[in-house]
């Protein structure tokens, strides 16, 4: 997971970039990634080019995190939420919503590199929810931290665009090795991006409905896209 | 062995002012003792209603996994339904017990058995498969003894004891009346005696 014995620089002041990557899409994980390093090389990392995420190529992206992987004075973490927690979750008696589950995930994160040593002063985060209320909550847990949360951080701030690289990584070699837990005939792993508007994904979700169980646990039964396909099967008692 | 047994029931969405219902027979012989199929470990009942009757790939989908919570000396399980993350416990039958699936093989009217009252509707229902266990599944609430199925299993036994008793004050009560009743008739001869002695006095005066 990106960690060694705590490398010298670690010691240092610290800072450190959160993103997520995987919250739209009607299945597979969401995945929270982080990239941290000394505040002094912050001017190196400007350089290394991550650009935002999202306009790279898959091969451009898993050539970038395997040079952050290589590179000695990054550190990274991340946490994938399965699809199942993420279903669980917002399907419970007392609802708990995809914002509050991304918030609680970044600071997971956060807590994880403290634990480990890190000298984390200064935390670099895109908004989920109100900003002002998301600066405050992480602010209030870790007391020691300056939070910057903006809109659009990943083109901001380098620390942010790595942790969106380390994210998207990890995610899209997740959906590519996901095992089915269902064993049923006839299932494949042809789901295209995951987003509801791709093609790929709707041809998936026809093929794969089932009219008892729904659909493989791979999808988010939370997600709008879903409901059209429930015929009022199951009802609760 | 079990044999058949024969009985009334009610089909669910019948009215009691129409005295509705379904005479029919319980099999509950196996049909075959070496095709018996036995569900034990392998029965569901999951904390919602489905409107689906029929085969089912349950296995495919539904898979329980053991966790380190123990509640009552069993473990709880844990299982995915629709999105839904439900904790399970398997519990077996109350003693002297068992389940059995049953299946309705409807038949024509009559069958040489008319029914007379309602209806006519003869079913007949024989059974396909036994389980001495069950799986009841929660939804968000983790599984205890307070739970309506396990505290319903504990009232077999209740029942049980509620009936010895009450057949041992049945018979109790009858003795009593008996003896009782016996009193009265003999009261009642003996005030018809005296009744008679008095009216041959008086008839004699």
């Amino acid at each position: 997971m990106g960690s060694a014995p705590l490398p010298k620089w670690a010691s240092k002041p610290c800072i450190m970039g959160i993103d997520e990557a995987g919250r739209g899409p009607v299945l597979g994980p969401m995945v929270y990634g982080c990239l941290y390093c000394a505040r002094s090389y912050q001017k190196t990392l400007a350089t290394l080019n991550f650009a935002d995420s999202k306009t790279l190529k898959e091969e451009k992206r898993e050539e970038l995190f395997e040079n952050l992987k290589a590179d000695s004075s990054l550190g990274w973490e991340v946490d994938v939420i399965d699809p199942r927690e993420l279903s669980a979750k917002m399907l419970k008696r007392e609802k708990i919503n995809l914002n509050e589950i991304s918030h609680n995930s970044a600071i997971g994160l956060v807590r994880r590199v403290l634990n480990m040593g890190v000298l984390l002063t200064e935390v670099y985060v895109d908004t989920v929810g109100d900003a002002e209320k998301y600066r405050i909550k992480l602010s209030e847990r870790f007391p020691g931290v300056k939070f910057v949360v903006a809109k659009k951080a990943d083109s901001l701030y380098p620390v942010v665009s790595g942790a969106s690289i380390v994210a998207k990584v990890t995610r899209d070699r997740a959906l590519h090795g996901w095992m089915l837990d269902e064993t049923a005939e006839n299932m494949h792993r042809n789901f295209g991006s995951g987003y509801p508007g791709d093609p790929e994904t709707k041809a998936w979700l026809d093929h794969h409905k089932h009219p008892v169980f729904g659909f493989p646990t791979l999808v988010r039964f939370s997600w709008g896209t879903c409901t059209p396909y429930f015929k009022d099967v199951v009802y609760p008692t | 062995m079990e044999e058949e047994k024969s009985f009334r029931v009610s089909t669910p969405d019948s009215t009691i002012q129409g005295g509705g219902g379904v005479t029919g027979t319980i099999d509950l012989r196996r049909r075959d003792p070496s095709s018996a199929v036995d569900l034990t470990d392998r029965v569901h009942l999951l904390p919602c209603s489905i409107k689906h009757d029929g085969p089912c790939p349950v296995s495919h989908y539904f898979k329980p996994k053991k966790t380190d919570v123990v509640v009552d000396g069993s473990s709880v399980e844990e299982a995915y339904f629709r999105g839904r993350k439900l904790q399970g416990i398997t519990v077996p039958l109350p003693e002297g017990y068992r389940g059995y699936v049953l299946e309705n093989k409807k038949s024509r009217k009559g069958k040489g058995l008319e029914t007379s009252e309602g209806e006519g509707e003869f079913g007949r229902w024989v059974s396909r498969a036994e389980f001495r266990n069950l799986t009841y599944w929660n939804h968000d609430i983790v599984p205890s003894s307070d739970d309506p199925l396990v505290r319903s299993f504990h009232w077999f036994s209740v029942a049980d004891a509620v009936s010895d008793t009450a057949r041992t004050s049945l018979r109790l009560f009858r003795v009593w009346l008996g003896i009782t009743l016996d009193c009265w008739f003999l009261i009642l001869i003996i005030l018809t005696r005296m009744f008679k002695k008095v009216m041959f006095l008086s008839l004699r005066v």
